[in-house]
């Protein structure tokens, strides 16, 4: 296998500088094509291509209204997992690259066993609340009571059985 | 120009003597422009720095094109699916459909509707193609080579932008950039179709990232390094490509890259029949155009990301291996690459026009019930795999993978939930024979 290490040997400021490079480069192109189109562009503005499109109809209110509160369970379920599997990585480079490769084969066995252990059980603890998630129905996007149960959804409303007694009705009755 | 003059026109460029020749033509005077000038650049191919910028010059470049000739391509697709020939008119076989296409994008007005909020709504289409560029940094490309004039025992140059050696992170650090983009375009638009497309982007990016991450982590399990030219450095080295030993993380990883790319069966932030155009629907000319052109650069990064950890990289066999530096063996390992990124693109252009879409809450099911759980099932099979020294043992992995496989397709087969929507619509049919 040839030898890589001659290029970390250069420096990582090398590496950062070439990312912090191409970063650049990349958002350049984005905005050097925008300023070069306004050259030939024509301009022609016009309240009705001004207004939010919808349809044809004109735009009732703002485009800003109110969504479904599921995005937002969904993006902090992420947020928890998502952190949880970043501790992951270092985990996975150490314990997939075999540990110390001067240690003797007892010694690297018993550390793999208490890497495997410990990256288990903190991995049983992100499964038990993804269970808790499923169970209580936060990983299902329609979450309608009605349509877990076996029974028909009433199609009527119910009857009222207790009477009321309308105040004014017995205004009138008196009078 | 009058009208004859325009038809005149049309014909000759329709005739393929004249595309190729062309084309033969430029190629011709770019290489020999490139060794007139071979003096001026030599030094700078020495170095690994300047070496690399000349990489992401070429890159750059060359993936910009290439996303205008996807664009072609996938039209093509489209028309042979579909049964009708596909772009014909511009050139010999519509080979000059990106030009047109391009001038097109450029020529246009750009309308910025009067309640947009400005500076997000010029930030988001500029986010959109540069988050999606910046992954290319760290493909490698080609492996290593040393140049004929440099010593002997130099060590090689690594044909990658940055050798990063948090390769995976970065990665998935940019790749969690690309919502940003799409995300303020939903919002900064001040529409609501625009907005609900943003809405279903976050939602549907960031829950598939989830499978995307376990996938990878079981790649990183099997070759113990974040840095991707190792990765395929290993493969390369024992001629078994990750795929032979993670069949279903390769699945997991294909399923996210397409979810992320906001490609079909997942494009529902810009369902056309739902959300006109989702988040795209009041961007107009240029900035139109760089929505597209970001997510066919995302879907080109995401091949190349799938090549690199699954397929070999530039590896195929009977070809110049990892201990084979000169530039020739470079230029091989280049072809080879590239090629195999050309066919994952045909295959997800293929899945575009051949599936249907997902409803929502069957995307998000598919993210969280059925990818997550395989994702953590496999993950932990890895991780005994990998304590008792066998992660690279293919039929061991195989084994693994195939009683997963076994006990999913139990538990699929014995759940009582309707997996399409026709089931879910149709009535429960009683099999039991009536008496």
């Amino acid at each position: 296998m040839p030898d890589t290490t001659g290029i970390h040997a250069e420096g990582g400021v090398q590496l950062l500088q070439g990312l912090a490079i191409f970063a650049l480069a990349a958002f350049l192109m984005a905005f050097v094509v925008l300023v070069f189109g306004k050259l030939f562009r024509p301009r022609n503005p016009n309240p009705d291509k001004g207004a939010a499109y919808e349809c044809g109809e004109a735009p009732v209110g703002p485009g800003w209204v109110q969504f479904n509160l599921r995005f937002y369970v969904v993006a902090l379920i992420f947020l928890v997992f998502d952190v949880e599997i970043a501790l992951f990585y270092p985990w996975a480079v150490v314990f997939g690259g075999g540990g110390a490769p001067n240690a003797g084969w007892e010694a690297l066995h018993a550390m793999r066993a208490a890497a495997l252990w410990d990256m288990l059980f903190f991995f049983g603890v992100i499964v038990v609340g993804f269970l808790y998630l499923w169970r209580f129905g936060y990983l299902d996007w329609v979450r309608s009571l009605g349509a877990r149960t076996d029974e028909p959804a009433p199609t009527t409303a119910p009857i009222r059985t207790e009477t009321v007694a309308p105040p004014l009705a017995e205004i009138i009755a008196e009078s | 120009m009058t009208d004859p003059t325009i038809k005149r026109i049309e014909t000759v460029l329709r005739k393929p003597a004249v595309i190729f020749g062309a084309g033969a033509a430029i190629l011709l005077l770019v290489t020999a422009l490139l060794a007139l000038a071979f003096p001026l650049y030599k030094p700078l191919l020495s170095s690994q720095f300047s070496f690399s910028m000349i990489v992401l010059a070429v890159m750059l470049v060359l993936i910009l094109s290439a996303t205008a000739l996807c664009i072609l391509f996938e039209r093509k697709i489209a028309g042979f699916t579909q049964d009708r020939y596909g772009p014909n008119r511009v050139g010999f076989w519509g080979l000059l459909q990106p030009v047109a296409d391009g001038l097109k994008f450029l020529l246009k007005e750009d309308i910025i509707p009067r309640h947009v909020d400005k500076p997000l709504f010029l930030l988001a289409p500029a986010l959109a193609l540069a988050a999606s560029l910046l992954g290319f940094a760290i493909i490698p490309w080609a492996g290593q080579v040393r140049w004929p004039w440099m010593p002997p025992d130099a060590p090689p140059l690594s044909t990658q932008v940055a050798n990063l050696n948090v390769g995976f992170l970065y990665l998935l650090a940019v790749g969690s950039l690309s919502v940003y983009g799409v995300v303020l375009a939903g919002y900064a638009s001040n529409n609501k179709y625009a907005f609900y497309g943003g809405m279903r982007a976050a939602a549907q990016m960031i829950s598939y990232e989830l499978p995307l991450g376990l996938g990878l982590l079981v790649v990183l399990l099997v070759s113990g390094t974040l840095q991707l030219d190792q990765i395929v450095q290993q493969q390369a080295a024992t001629g078994v490509w990750n795929i032979f030993l993670h069949p279903i993380a390769f699945f997991l990883v294909l399923v996210s890259a397409l979810a992320e790319a906001n490609r079909a069966p997942f494009d529902l932030p810009e369902a056309e029949q739902e959300l006109v155009g989702g988040y795209h629907t009041e961007y107009s000319a240029m900035k139109f155009a760089m929505f597209f052109l970001g997510e066919y650069a995302h879907m080109i990064t995401s091949s190349a990301l799938i090549v690199a950890l699954f397929f070999g990289g530039w590896h195929f066999w009977g070809l110049p291996g990892p201990e084979n530096v000169t530039w020739w063996a470079m230029l091989i390992k280049l072809a080879v690459y590239l090629t195999k990124v050309a066919l994952f693109i045909a295959l997800f252009m293929l899945v575009r026009w051949t599936l249907p879409r997902f409803r929502f809450d069957q995307l998000m099911r598919v993210a969280w019930q059925s990818l997550v759980p395989i994702g953590v099932a496999l993950l932990a099979a890895t991780a005994a795999l990998t304590y008792l020294g066998w992660q690279r043992n293919v039929w061991a992995s195989l084994a693994a993978n195939l009683l997963l496989l076994a006990v999913l397709l139990r538990s699929a087969a014995r759940s009582k939930r309707p997996v399409t929507a026709r089931q879910e619509d149709l009535p429960e049919i009683d099999v039991r024979p009536t008496t």
